[in-house]
């Protein structure tokens, strides 16, 4: 459904805008606090085409921030994938959504058909994942996280990031977002991390920037975006800014993701 | 069966900067794209391309009848790529308009020629013809095993903005 006064306050996002909203294919990966923000914004902002990826069920302890469940979601147990559909379709009864409720590597084909995703997971061995299939089969990816950290005699400390990886240009690997050592010790900590402080509001802001650079990717009305995003976010000081290791990047070719290293793995004769 | 394809930007780029090039005596030029299969197993199947070959200017036959017309040598040089990459590939030209372009009837007749010499060497990979208008891109595919070509039902440049182009427009 798409009437027409409907998007008038956004139709400076240009002509035929709209309709690019309305045919691009959007996979989430994770309908947590951040992922669940994501999807409601998605269909205020006119999305009609959608992947949705998450094993879990909402509990009790989601609700300090997960957008659309209630009370009653708990008590049932629903799929936290379902309420995302229930959301979205509250705003476009028409829109064309395929919920997965597992992980997206149990059933990573529908993802690949994605024009854009937004991976809103946990921890760096799964960024890892969702950034290599993104960049086998050419997809631009859109990370959020964000985590707190206590420090002895000290405020607790907000941060997170919002990172557009674009097949080709650097990865969170060449931004120093990922590196093995932090994939190591997330290994070794592996079972008993425990329950991570989450709330709502950082990932609001994180989640409506992450839709600002996808409408601005798909629409380009502010013709602006030409080269890779990296923004940390301050939730001690509440900013948003360009990660201060950016100025640093030369990467031409990222040497993670060779151009060549795309499409379904096949074995090849050796020469 | 539906088929999406994705080409990078810097590889979109690539290969107008080189079709944009004049030749000695052809009306246009043409060359080749390497692509691989994606998503097999999916209901989408992908076609991604990774690399462009030019075609060298002494490998185009001077015949007023034809915008551009490539030799054996091109043809050979082409599947022996598909031999030794084991990737297939698209022969690609530009026709200079704006909007969707259409293959025209010489385009029709004699590149699905050099696609099933391409399938003799590749079998096993989808081959097909690109044609980029001044702003758009179309794509027919040989997917493997097939004597008819499906039609790209999207063919998205992966980069800044994101450009997708819906054979259905």
């Amino acid at each position: 459904m798409v009437a027409g006064e409907r998007f008038s306050r956004q139709s400076f996002l240009g002509e035929g805008a709209q309709a690019i909203i309305g045919n691009s294919i959007i996979g989430l990966c994770g309908q947590g606090g951040g992922g669940s923000h994501i999807a409601q914004q998605l269909a205020h902002v006119g999305f009609q085409h959608y992947r949705i990826f998450d094993g879990d069920v909402a509990e009790d302890s989601n609700l300090n921030r997960l957008v659309g469940a209630t009370v009653e979601d708990c008590l049932m147990e629903t799929r936290k994938t379902d309420i995302a559909e229930r959301t979205i379709k509250r705003l476009q009864p028409d829109a064309d959504v395929k919920v997965y409720s597992c992980r997206w590597q149990d059933h990573p084909e529908p993802l690949r058909g994605c024009d854009l995703i937004f991976g809103c997971v946990d921890g760096f061995g799964e960024r890892r994942e969702l950034e290599a299939s993104a960049r086998r089969y050419l997809i631009p990816l859109i990370d959020i996280g964000m985590d707190i950290h206590c420090v002895e005699n000290e405020p607790p400390r907000m941060a997170g990031q919002i990172i557009l990886s674009m097949p080709g240009g650097p990865c969170m690997f060449c931004l120093g977002f990922l590196n093995e050592q932090a994939l190591a010790r997330e290994g070794e900590r592996y079972g008993d991390a425990g329950p991570r402080p989450q709330v709502v509001w950082p990932n609001g802001v994180l989640a409506s920037t992450a839709v600002g650079i996808a409408v601005d990717l798909l629409t380009d009305w502010t013709r602006s975006l030409r080269s890779v995003v990296y923004l940390e976010y301050d939730g001690n000081r509440n900013t948003v800014k360009p990660h201060p290791r950016l100025q640093y990047i030369q990467v031409t070719a990222c040497p993670h993701y060779p151009a060549d290293q795309i499409g379904d793995p096949v074995y090849r004769r050796v020469a | 069966m539906i088929v999406h394809g994705r080409i990078p930007q810097q590889l979109y780029l690539r290969v107008r900067a080189d079709l944009a090039r004049r030749h000695e005596f052809a009306a246009e030029r043409v060359g080749f794209l390497s692509a691989r299969l994606g998503n097999r197993a999916g209901e989408e199947r992908l076609l991604l391309f990774s690399d462009y070959h030019s075609v060298p200017d002494d490998q185009y036959i001077d015949d007023p009848r034809s915008g551009a017309r490539i030799d054996g040598i091109a043809i050979r040089e082409g599947m022996q790529r598909v031999l030794d990459t084991g990737d297939g590939l698209f022969h690609v030209h530009h026709h200079a308009h704006r909007g969707k372009p259409g293959f025209s009837w010489m385009d029709r007749n004699e590149t699905p020629r050099i696609v099933s010499s391409l399938q003799v060497a590749g079998p096993d990979q989808a081959h097909g013809m690109v044609l980029l208008s001044d702003d758009f891109c179309i794509a027919h595919i040989w997917l493997p095993q097939s004597d008819q070509p499906v039609v790209a039902s999207r063919v998205t440049v992966v980069g800044y903005p994101l450009q997708s182009f819906d054979a259905e427009v």
